[in-house]
């Protein structure tokens, strides 16, 4: 039950405060680690404005990346644990099941889990997301919009010019400060 | 909590890790051939289908339309002498069905939705509370906040009662004009029967019909409920399906009118359209398609579906108001001879 607005650039350490309540990340200690390692308190990173993107695709074939630094993260706070999860089902599901083909993800990468009736939560493993943001497009398109883009940062090289920012046609890349990368979803009814 | 079933199993994760490494080969090979900027988007969502309306469907055409009185406007409500109440900004404004502008009363925050009762009587819903003025817009009461997560979003006045549909708490409220609250209806009850409303978005209407029962929308089961004053649940009507006969996405009908003979016109966000029913919940024709609300239907992808929307009432005529959340106008749509 809420509307969204992208936050502020949020710091480190309230995106993994808020991790495991507002995101469906799955990495949070490889990224931390990875953050650390990387020693980027200072200087800044490209981050993806959800409200500009226009989920064109582009974020799953530009990276230089093999496999796109961009992810789909899932703010479970704007959610509605639907049944009929339009960024999980295909436009004109088979049946409400798991079934390969009922899925709307090329890769699978969403699951769905039976909360209580007739709440699903839905996660992200990141392993299988190529950022490709068509489950992007279902859940704002018909949804809360809480599922969304953002550049991982434990994956992200940090590239001077991104690849992606130069072919985005909604302009939705932009630097934010490196001590806090993320540019969050967040609801207007906490 | 449980699980109702497992997850991938271990061939099936192979199979999806195999899809995921073929897909990243395609997506090699067409960096390698592929310009900066491409055409076509490779993994689009393609709905483009369900975006048409079968012309021979269509019942309705436009016979007026004008702006809202004000922006941003968010719901309509229609007084018993056919005046229309509209929401918008920080003021309930009555409109002339033609579109002239009278009565407008400002308020302290936005209004969410709007009743007029018989004797003139103009409920207002704000997000978390309810205020009360009389016909010339003297403010007369503001009832208390029926609870800290209260999204106020539908109004219906009958005789004595006030029926306030409450998105936040999924609840239907039932008010006596004084502002006592007299029940909750509608929760979860296994042992009346009561499904309980599913409301993932601040999208949940409650009209009274002429036969005395309520009909209120339960958007996350894509279907409308029918409750007596008392709360008793009576039946319900719709399914989910992208086609033309059904309620689409996750989460419709948004709002809800009633036609004089007791049919009822929906509408729906995401694929916005808005269609006629029977009394009795037969889908009967499209009174507006997709085609018709192009910006309404766009703003729903850029970002997501809980700022666009439709609402509409239907007056004495038949006569069906439809305002565009998007556009900020009221298109007046009559059947056509
Ligand atoms: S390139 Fe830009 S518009 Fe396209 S999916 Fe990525 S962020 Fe969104
Ligand atoms: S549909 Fe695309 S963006 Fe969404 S989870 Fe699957 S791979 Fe990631
Ligand atoms: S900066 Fe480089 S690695 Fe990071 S998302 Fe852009 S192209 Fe990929």
């Amino acid at each position: 039950m809420n509307a969204s607005t992208p936050s502020e650039p949020t710091s480190r350490r309230a995106f993994l405060r808020h991790g495991a309540r507002l995101l469906g990340m799955t990495a949070l200690g490889a990224l931390g680690g990875a953050l650390a390692g990387r020693s980027r308190s200072e200087g800044w990173v490209w981050q993806i404005d959800p409200a500009k993107c226009l989920h064109c695709g582009n974020c799953a074939t530009e990276c230089v990346l093999e496999q796109s630094a961009v992810k789909c993260v899932h703010a479970f706070a704007l959610c509605g644990y639907c049944n009929l999860c339009t960024g999980y089902f295909e436009p004109e599901p088979n049946a409400l099941t798991t079934a390969a083909e009922n899925q709307l993800c090329p890769t699978g990468a969403i699951q769905r889990t039976f909360i209580e009736d007739p709440y699903y939560e839905y996660t992200i493993d990141e392993e299988l997301c190529i950022g490709c943001a068509k489950c992007v497009e279902g859940c704002s398109r018909f949804g809360n919009g809480s599922l969304f883009l953002q550049i991982r940062h434990d994956r992200c090289v940090n590239c001077n010019e991104c690849a992606i920012a130069r072919t985005c046609p909604g302009d939705a890349f932009r630097r934010v400060p490196a001590s806090r990368p993320y540019l969050l979803k967040t609801s207007h009814a906490q | 909590m449980k699980r109702e079933f497992r997850l991938s199993t271990r061939r099936e994760f192979l199979g999806q890790s195999a899809g995921a490494l073929a897909l990243l080969s395609a997506i090699a090979a067409q960096r390698a051939s592929a310009a900066p900027t491409r055409a076509r988007n490779p993994f689009a969502y393609d709905v483009s289908r369900l975006e048409k309306t079968d012309p021979r469907l269509v019942t309705h055409h436009e016979v007026a339309r004008w702006p809202a009185p004000q922006s941003p406007a968010r719901r309509l409500g229609l007084a018993p002498d056919g005046t229309l109440f509209v929401c918008g900004g920080h003021y309930v404004t009555a409109v002339s069905p033609a579109g002239e502008r009278g009565l407008e009363i400002a308020l302290s925050a936005p209004p969410e939705c709007v009743a007029v009762a018989e004797d003139g009587a103009i409920f207002v819903g704000l997000r978390d509370h309810i205020e009360v003025f009389d016909a010339n817009g003297r403010r007369r009461a503001s009832w208390d906040a029926p609870g800290r997560k209260s999204w106020l979003t539908a109004l219906a006045v009958r005789a004595d009662d006030v029926f306030v549909a409450d998105a936040g708490q999924r609840v239907l409220l039932r008010y006596d004009r004084s502002g006592k609250l007299l029940a909750r209806l509608g929760e979860k009850n296994r042992e009346r029967g009561i499904p309980g409303f599913i409301v993932p978005s601040p999208f949940f209407d409650v009209k009274v019909a002429p036969d005395g029962l309520l009909r209120v929308t339960n958007p996350g089961r894509h279907r409308v409920e029918l409750y007596t004053p008392e709360g008793d649940f009576e039946g319900a009507w719709g399914r989910a399906s992208m086609d033309i006969t059904g309620f689409s996405g996750c989460c419709n009908p948004i709002s809800l009118a009633l036609l004089p003979d007791g049919r009822h016109v929906t509408c729906e966000k995401g694929l916005p359209r808005v269609k006629v029913y029977s009394a009795t919940g037969e889908f009967e024709s499209v009174v507006a398609g997709v085609e018709s609300f192009a910006a309404n239907a766009k703003a729903c992808g850029a970002s997501d579906c809980s700022r666009g929307g439709l609402d509409a009432v239907a007056d004495a005529q038949g006569r069906i108001f439809i305002l565009d959340r998007v556009t900020a106008e009221v298109r007046v749509m009559q059947r056509r001879a």
